[in-house]
């Protein structure tokens, strides 16, 4: 692993040229190369002090040229976009995973604050991956560029893909993981209630011996309490199932746009030699095309002018019937 | 992981120290170098959105966009960063190069660089295909060149001899390692080639090459592939080895095209040990063992494929969602090596290669020269036997009777004559006068000492498991012989002097005209059971029996 830089060789010799370049230009011996190579540098006026003093301004000039000639496309913004999103659910995805842990702990009191906040989060969490896709998908559609526009396009679609399929991937575990472990505590509460119930059922009947089957204020309360507990338990999950639904519908379009790891669509080789093989197609295709578009001409040409002969043979004609 | 990670942690250091979206521009060769070790949606997630080849002509500027370059730091590959720098297309310009770049093109970069766009100018020395751990080819155009003496073709010979130096130079470097160099001396080439890398390691780059010092200094042998001309003239039985013979293997990749009753889908497929796991645990297996395993391989699939198929709950949809992307790629393995497989079998039984493969390894491993001779010629007179393979057995039957019955010799290929076929029977003889008895310094055949001979007698009484498997290549021997310090030094002399003592801890073994793949397993079988040595096998192509009968022909219109 050894490399070798020459980057401050590589300085040097520049800064040595910049220093010798203007003389050369001037000087008698080998400035025509010169000139012809760094037209910029000598635009009007005495050569030898004006080429001094362009000298940088020119550079820094072309490179505020390219800079704003070439602002990035729009879809760049996009793209920024979408990561700065995927980072959001990141962090949003993290608070998640502390509220999960915290509403599965047993607690004495009834508040429903943790509850809450998970579904705020997993809402939000879901809106942003969906946004995410959205954009993902109009990436692809802006202005047609040229066809290395194109192809950086579909490039970076393709990555933000893999890296939005992977995130969603990591939010639905998370997500099935809290799913079972909630099923998990309310089946074994709903056990509980049971057992306690039968309990006091039995003992009462014990105690009263004759008297009336059924439940007291306080069972009843209590049966209560559960069953809202439970229905509330209810929707936590319906809403969890939702977005996973949610979920599986934007990864079946995710999984259209990643590329499979160790095909041969993702070797770098193949896909240069596609390229390359389909602009020759193009323009063999636009060879053929103009071929076509020319015969298409003359046919045409031929046919007016077949058709105008028979006109004429017909006006002849009848201007000869008419005239005798 | 030893090349293929070295190559890989160039990558990676060349890529994640460069923000922001990157345009990577290489050369036909750095093209395969790369693609051996990386994929691309690797290259994805390092930023990098387009790959582009260095003498494209791009029209449009994308100032957003920072250049980096991999090339060989050739004249012509100067010439297009030249019209690069001149005329610049992207914002920033990083110039890595592959291997040691000239002060005189350093010079002309910085000259042409106006408008001060060039980052960074580095050497990082991946200068060869990293195609499996400790295999490396060079992909030398023109390797017939190996074969010829120098004054034949004084210029290309030149190159040829010159990239072989910068690939043997660039493996050392990314290993950190300054070797001691020994060539076997039957071959001018071999000789010339260890000379100059002696030279360049020792003389002109000496600064460059001062690694830390090991206790036994790693070895560097460069041997020549007409010291052992029956391994590439062999069917093979095991799987890459198989592969490469029959369909051929291009920088892992292997065209399906031609073939008929291929699906679109598979019609080129790649064959990595590193990405492909089924086919690392399974390269190196034989034919047989192969069949079964890929029978495990479908059933394990379709037992998975039931259970996605049995969706009725809600749970299993989920389950179904989240598996469906390893599915798909499982999918995607299985038929492509269930294709091979077919393709394979296909062609073993169109070409009848079971007898014949055994007629071959009779010729290679054990003497009798009567019965081989009927044995021969009763497969020249099948109908059935294609050209190439009459031509490989009288080839192998020539190499091993030249002396003992040359008269035979010439019988075979007179007989030869009578079949058509697009290989000259001349062939044979630009063979023997290539790597014949004369020319090779190796025991090829095991006959030429009573150690040997003793040795193959006792293996002849054991037995063997695998008729189609028992040759075993001359590289085996020679690279016992190193580990146990009885390599000859009059057979193998040492250039300068830097010799061994010991037992290297490390040795690169380059085989000037190609390597094998069969020599390859030979190689990662010894790497596997060894502890402590380390071997790495590089040549300048990877040959298999028709690639090496081309380089003959070509040998034989310059004679």
């Amino acid at each position: 692993m050894a490399t070798r830089n020459h980057t401050a060789l590589y300085r040097r010799y520049r800064e040595a040229l910049r220093n010798v370049r203007p003389y050369a230009a001037t000087g008698p011996g080998g400035g025509s190369i010169e000139l012809v190579e760094a037209p910029l540098l000598n635009q009007g006026g005495p050569r030898g002090y004006n080429a001094i003093v362009s000298d940088d301004p020119d550079a820094t000039s072309f490179r505020a040229g390219m800079t704003t000639m070439n602002l990035p496309p729009a879809w760049v913004d996009i793209s920024d976009q979408v990561s700065a999103d995927m980072q959001r659910a990141q962090g949003k995805m993290a608070e998640l995973a502390k509220a999960h842990s915290r509403a599965l702990m047993p607690t004495f009191d009834e508040s429903s604050g943790e509850e809450h906040t998970i579904e705020l989060l997993s809402r939000e969490i879901t809106k942003l991956l969906k946004k995410c896709e959205q954009r993902l998908q109009q990436l692809s559609k802006g202005a047609p560029g040229s066809e290395q526009d194109a192809n950086i396009r579909k490039n970076v679609q393709r990555s933000l893909a893999t890296d939005l399929q992977a995130l969603s991937m990591d939010y639905r575990k998370q997500q099935k993981g809290y799913l079972q472990k909630l099923q998990r505590q309310r089946e074994g509460q709903s056990v509980d209630d049971g057992i306690g119930i039968g309990k006091q059922q039995i003992r009462q009947d014990e105690d009263d011996g004759f008297s009336q089957v059924g439940f007291n204020v306080q069972q009843m309360a209590q049966l209560r309490q559960t069953e809202a507990l439970s229905a509330e338990r209810e929707k936590e999950i319906t809403q969890i199932v939702e977005s996973v639904n949610d979920l599986a519908q934007i990864m079946k379009d995710l999984s259209i746009l990643v590329i499979d790891q160790g095909t041969i669509v993702d070797r770098i080789d193949y896909n240069i030699t596609r390229v390359s093989t389909s602009v020759e197609q193009g323009v063999k295709e636009l060879v053929k095309a103009e071929e076509t578009q020319k015969k298409g001409g003359m046919v045409m040409c031929v046919m007016v002018l077949v058709a105008l002969c028979a006109l004429m043979l017909f006006v002849y004609v009848l201007k000869k019937i008419l005239g005798f | 992981m030893v090349l293929v990670g070295a190559v890989r942690d160039y990558l990676n250091r060349m890529l994640t120290d460069i923000p922001g979206m990157k345009v990577l521009i290489l050369d036909a060769q750095t093209v395969g170098i790369i693609s051996v070790a990386m994929s691309q949606s690797e290259l994805l997630q390092k930023e990098v959105f387009l790959v582009e080849k260095v003498d494209a002509q791009s029209k449009d500027a994308m100032g957003h966009l920072k250049a980096v370059t991999f090339l060989r730091p050739t004249a012509e590959n100067i010439q297009h960063l030249k019209r690069h720098l001149t005329n610049p297309k992207f914002g920033e310009y990083h110039l890595f190069f592959s291997n040691i770049l000239k002060k005189a093109y350093i010079q002309i970069l910085a000259d042409s660089d106006e408008h001060d766009l060039v980052q960074q100018v580095q050497e990082f020395f991946a200068d060869y295909f990293a195609i499996d751990p400790f295999h490396f080819t060079l992909n030398l155009s023109g390797n017939h060149l190996c074969m010829l003496p120098t004054v034949a073709d004084s210029h290309n010979s030149q190159q040829a001899c010159d990239r072989m130096l910068d690939g043997i130079a660039a493996v050392f470097l990314s290993l950190k390692k300054r070797p001691v160099i020994r060539y076997q001396r039957s071959s001018e080439i071999a000789q010339r080639l260890a000379q100059d890398s002696a030279k360049l390691m020792y003389e002109q780059e000496s600064g460059l090459f001062d690694f830390r010092r090991t206790e036994v200094a790693p070895l560097l042998l460069v041997i020549d592939r007409r010291d052992d001309p029956v391994t590439p003239l062999l069917n093979q039985w095991t799987y890459q080895a198989m592969v490469h013979e029959l369909l051929g293997i291009q920088d892992n990749r292997v065209d399906l095209t031609r073939l008929p009753k291929v699906p679109k889908d598979l019609q080129e497929v790649v064959l990595s040990s590193h990405q492909d796991a089924f086919f690392k645990s399974n390269m190196f297996e034989n034919f047989g063992d192969l069949g079964a395993n890929i029978k495990k391989l479908v059933d394990e699939f379709q037992q998975k494929a039931q259970s996605n198929q049995n969706i009725q709950s809600l749970e299993d949809m989920v389950k179904f969602v989240e598996n469906y992307p390893e599915y798909r790629k499982q999918h995607g393995n299985v038929s492509k090596h269930v294709t091979m497989m077919t393709e394979l079998s296909r062609i073993v039984d169109e070409r009848q290669l079971m007898a014949i493969s055994q007629i071959e390894q009779e010729l290679a491993c054990t003497a009798g020269q009567a019965a081989a001779f009927e044995a021969v010629l009763t497969q020249l007179n099948n109908e059935k036997t294609s050209d190439i393979d009459r031509l490989r057995i009288v080839m192998l039957y020539a190499l091993r009777y030249e002396r003992e019955s040359p008269q035979t010799v010439e019988q075979l290929i007179t007989h030869l004559r009578s079949w058509p076929s697009k290989y000259k029977p001349g062939l044979v003889h630009t063979l023997l006068r290539q790597a014949g008895f004369d020319k090779r310094t190796g025991d090829l055949y095991g006959n030429r000492d009573l150690f040997n001979k003793a040795r193959n007698m006792a293996r002849g009484l054991k037995g063997v498991e695998n008729v189609y498997t028992q040759h075993q290549p001359l590289l085996a021997q020679t690279i016992e012989s190193i580990m146990r310090g009885r390599l000859r030094d009059i057979d193998y002399p040492f250039v300068g002097n830097h010799f061994q003592q010991g037992r290297p801890q490390d040795v690169v073994v380059f085989i000037v005209g190609g390597t094998t793949y069969e020599e390859a397993r030979t190689v990662h079988l010894l790497n596997a059971t060894q502890t402590g040595t380390r071997v790495i096998l590089g040549g300048s192509v990877v040959q298999n029996s028709s690639s090496f009968l081309n380089d003959l022909e070509e040998v034989q219109r310059f004679q």
